[in-house]
């Protein structure tokens, strides 16, 4: 048999278990769609409240921090969208399974839990897609008057895939320390939240003092939320630094990378702590 | 009559849903309603001091009628009448008077002793002190929960946590304790600790009732069975009539010195014929007697060996289930 | 009443202690169950750090509100507005029976079974934040802490009436999680001097739905300066508080008739 047939088939498998997995993903949910569907109120509440704080802010100024009130409200409006679309629950799935005991039976299946949780994730996505992500784009759209519109879109979608993976990954990690702590509401809440703060979802990450802005350049958080948007908006600063549109998605593939390579070890030394025990 | 229940109904009502694009935008503006009758008029009675069982195949109407009884849920028609109380109307007066162990779900904390439960029902009913030390002590010697008790809930085999959960619902002395599959997944040895409790208990006169699956529960411990099915009661009576209830049937298994001849006849089923020399058949008294028949195998084949049992109970709730 | 106090104590004891087996996991909770209430502030004083402003607000003042109304809910959250994850889980799981089985109100036992030590983060961070953007303003009068002490005490009351409805919401909206964010959404408009929003939804979070009541109706009496509409405010809180209670019955008797 040619290499490349084997290669092939091997593809196919892969397409075929992400495929079931994240449908079957879709339909469990699907009966949670009015869940899901309250984001369609709460999104644009939390969103009116930033249009107020801010029509009141530039009330006196025309630009704040280089940006106007307009690019100010694509900001939020943009970080939002963003927030719907690589929203998982990879974290408190994984500490679920860990503590429950049923993770268990993903190490009897032959696909990798990672895998599956990423296809659970699509799955999840696609349902959240017409339940709640393209509703509250077309209010911000039509009611708010927000221009959705990418700069560059071939940069914005490219830098929005990378978003969907790091937050998989990043909460992914968070997920594998229930192989050590017994119970990981505070620290799974407390980095989430500080990353969300990192990543600029309350503010553009500009408006921290100097010093922190240097801090966050260099941590992984803002190719979360704050680089995308950027990318979205098409014009990228932190730190004083400004970056070409290319340059800072490579950066962010860069990131992605990295942590790729810091959730196999967290989850090679988890898991060898899970057979070790023998939970 | 400590209670009595008079053609009790209950319906519920649901409504269909669809999970496709389609369906759900159309569940936004018509609803289909689905009605679920789960209790058909059931009417029953019980006496102070009775140890009564519920019997029913999943979704027979066996936790609405408990829920009832118990105040949780108020019935869509007839009357209940427990202690001079209507449950769901006098709820808080009521449920002080009565205790509920729920198989499935835990009146204990995760993570916590048990005794931090009880304190927290010693507070809730009002009890006494000494009257808490003294049942609490008794209680704790019956079930052999002495160190249990100030371990945390976690570290607990299902056998003590069931054990604690009869503890916790009976700290203030309930004339009535319902139980709802209280001795699901325990192993033999907690199973009979906590028959053993119920019967002691049942003795002081404590009324029981009880829902179970296990037909083991019933028959150590209730005198009196009510099976229901389909939201009716196909059955109340006691354990020994619900045996007898299709005819009155021995299972005998024969061995014989000389070939068996053909015994095939009104009231004789083979049910196994293993050998020329040994047999299994059921017999129905009514029909042909067991005298009788000893004396005819005797005769044609000379009995080795013969044991009569009764039939298990099991075939006959599968028979009162499928009607 | 002194009964009810007893059965109320023990609850918060044993709920704590629940709580103090994982020491590590609490003691990091409470510190979250602030900083994810720190949201507000920090925008606050990073607009005002950056030269920017609330027309007519100093910081200090827009970060009493906010201290006002973390206050509020630092005393709600832990003290009783468990009634809403409490009502939540229990449908979901079916212990929500255990409560009708005890000879109390039901309300009265989904409070006490329902307190929530690790909020009690939220109660230091409200008299921090509170305390703090004090220390920098002008001392209210006695009278103005009295009139404070009142309206506050309406604060707390339309807390628990929103605690009601949510879990009232929770009794028919199986495992329904997110009507907390439902309700911080709505509230959020509280965290802010009202002046920054639109006259008409001025008038709606005020007159209508009772949110200004939670932070900037009572942080600007003590300010010297007492919003327009204080009176109809505290009518419409009273209001809520009733159609809350009503709503919790109804839902409560929907239970009892379907049975989860």
């Amino acid at each position: 048999m040619g290499r490349r047939t084997k290669i092939g088939k091997k593809i196919g498998y892969w397409f075929g278990v992400l495929k079931a997995t994240a449908f079957s993903t879709y339909k469990e949910w699907a009966a949670y769609r009015s869940q899901m569907a309250i984001s369609i109120f709460v999104g644009p509440v939390f969103f009116l409240i930033q249009l107020f704080i801010w029509r009141a802010v530039y009330a006196t100024r025309t630009t704040l921090n280089g940006l106007t009130l307009e690019q100010m409200l694509t900001y939020y409006g943009i970080v939002a969208v963003i927030g719907y679309l690589t929203y998982d629950s990879a974290d408190w799935d994984l500490q679920w399974l860990i503590r429950n005991g049923s993770f268990l039976t993903y190490m009897l299946r032959p696909v990798s839990y990672c895998f599956l949780a990423f296809a659970q994730k699509i799955g999840h996505r696609l349902l959240a897609l017409w339940v709640e992500i393209i509703p509250v784009g077309l209010l911000f759209l039509f009611v708010f008057k927000i221009r959705l519109v990418p700069a560059e879109p071939g940069w914005a979608l490219f830098s929005l895939g990378l978003s969907f993976v790091l937050v998989f990954l990043t909460n992914y990690c968070i997920g594998i320390t229930a192989f050590w702590l017994t119970k990981t509401e505070g620290i799974r809440r407390a980095f989430l939240t500080l990353r969300n703060l990192s990543a600029g979802m309350l503010i553009p990450l500009n408006f921290f003092p100097a010093w922190m802005q240097k801090l966050l350049f260099y941590l992984p958080f803002q190719f979360i939320t704050y680089v995308p948007t950027r990318v979205f908006i098409g014009h990228y600063e932190l730190a004083g630094i400004s970056l070409s549109i290319p340059r800072v998605v490579g950066l962010q593939v860069v990131a992605t990378l990295v942590m790729l390579v810091v959730a196999r070890l967290l989850w090679a030394c988890g898991i060898k702590r899970f057979t070790g025990v023998g939970a | 009559m400590l209670i009595s229940v008079k053609n009790l109904t209950k319906v519920y009502k649901t409504y269909q849903r669809g999970s496709s694009f389609k369906e759900t935008v159309k569940s936004l503006f018509v609803r289909k309603p689905l009605y679920v009758h789960a209790l058909k008029g059931i009417s029953f009675g019980i006496e102070k001091g009775e140890l009564v069982g519920f019997l029913g195949p999943n979704g027979a109407g066996k936790s609405t009628t408990l829920k009832i009884l118990t105040g949780i849920l108020y019935p869509s028609g007839g009357t209940v009448d427990v202690m001079g109380y209507i449950p769901w109307q006098d709820r808080k007066k009521y449920v002080a008077k009565i205790g509920a162990v729920f198989g499935q779900k835990s009146q204990l904390l995760w993570d916590i002793p048990p005794i931090d439960a009880f304190y927290l029902n010693k507070a809730i009913y009002v009890i006494p002190d000494r009257e808490f030390q003294r049942i609490m002590a008794h209680m704790v010697e019956l079930l052999d929960l002495k160190d249990v008790i100030r371990k945390p809930t976690r570290q607990l085999s299902l056998g003590e946590r069931m054990k604690c959960e009869f503890v916790m619902a009976m700290l203030h002395q309930p004339e009535i304790v319902f139980l709802d599959e209280p001795t699901i997944g325990l192993d033999v040895i907690a199973k009979d600790k906590i028959r053993e409790f119920i019967l002691e208990m049942n003795k002081k006169g404590v009324t029981f009732i009880l829902t179970t699956h296990d037909l083991s529960d019933i028959e150590h411990l209730a005198r009196r069975v009510i099976v229901v099915n389909h939201g009716e009661i196909v059955f109340d009576d006691t354990i020994t009539t619900l045996r007898r209830h299709w005819g009155e049937k021995k299972i005998i298994a024969v061995s014989t010195v000389y070939p068996l001849p053909d015994l095939t006849r009104p009231g004789v089923t083979v049910t196994k014929r293993i050998s020329d020399y040994q047999a299994e058949l059921e017999l129905d008294l009514a029909v042909y007697e067991l005298n009788k028949f000893i004396a005819l195998v005797n005769k044609s084949s000379t009995i080795r060996d013969l044991s009569v049992q009764e039939p298990p109970i099991e075939e006959t709730i599968k028979v009162l289930y499928k009607t | 009443m002194k009964n009810n106090i007893r059965i109320y104590l023990v609850g918060a004891k044993t709920a704590l202690a629940s709580r103090m087996a994982y020491r590590g996991d609490f003691f990091m909770s409470m510190l979250i169950m602030l900083l994810v209430e720190m949201a507000a502030p920090v925008i606050t004083i990073l607009i005002y750090q950056n030269g920017a402003t609330f027309p007519g607000w100093n910081m200090y003042e827009a970060l009493l509100i906010q201290g006002v109304f973390l206050l509020g809910k630092g005393i709600a959250y832990p003290f009783f507005f468990g009634i809403v994850w409490n009502t939540i889980e229990r449908v979901q799981n079916g212990t929500f029976d255990l409560l009708l089985i005890k000879p109390k109100s039901v309300l009265f036992m989904a409070i006490v079974t329902g307190f929530d030590a690790e909020d009690l983060g939220k109660l230091v961070g409200g008299v921090t934040l509170f305390t703090l953007a004090l220390s920098r303003l002008p001392a209210p009068e006695p009278g103005a802490w009295l009139q404070f002490m009142v309206l506050f005490t309406i604060t707390l009351m339309v807390m628990f009436g929103y605690g009601l409805v949510l879990a009232g919401l929770g009794i028919v909206w199986i495992g329904n999680f997110r009507v907390y964010e439902i309700f911080e959404s709505i509230t959020s408009f509280g965290l802010y001097p009202t002046a920054i929003f639109s006259k008409s939804l001025q008038t709606i979070i005020t007159l209508v739905i009772p949110v200004a009541i939670l932070g900037s109706v009572p942080a600007t009496v003590l300010l010297g300066r007492p919003s327009p509409g204080t009176l109809g405010a505290v009518g419409v809180s009273l209001l809520f508080l009733l159609f809350s209670l009503g709503f919790w019955r109804w839902m409560l008797k929907k239970y009892t008739s379907v049975g989860g």
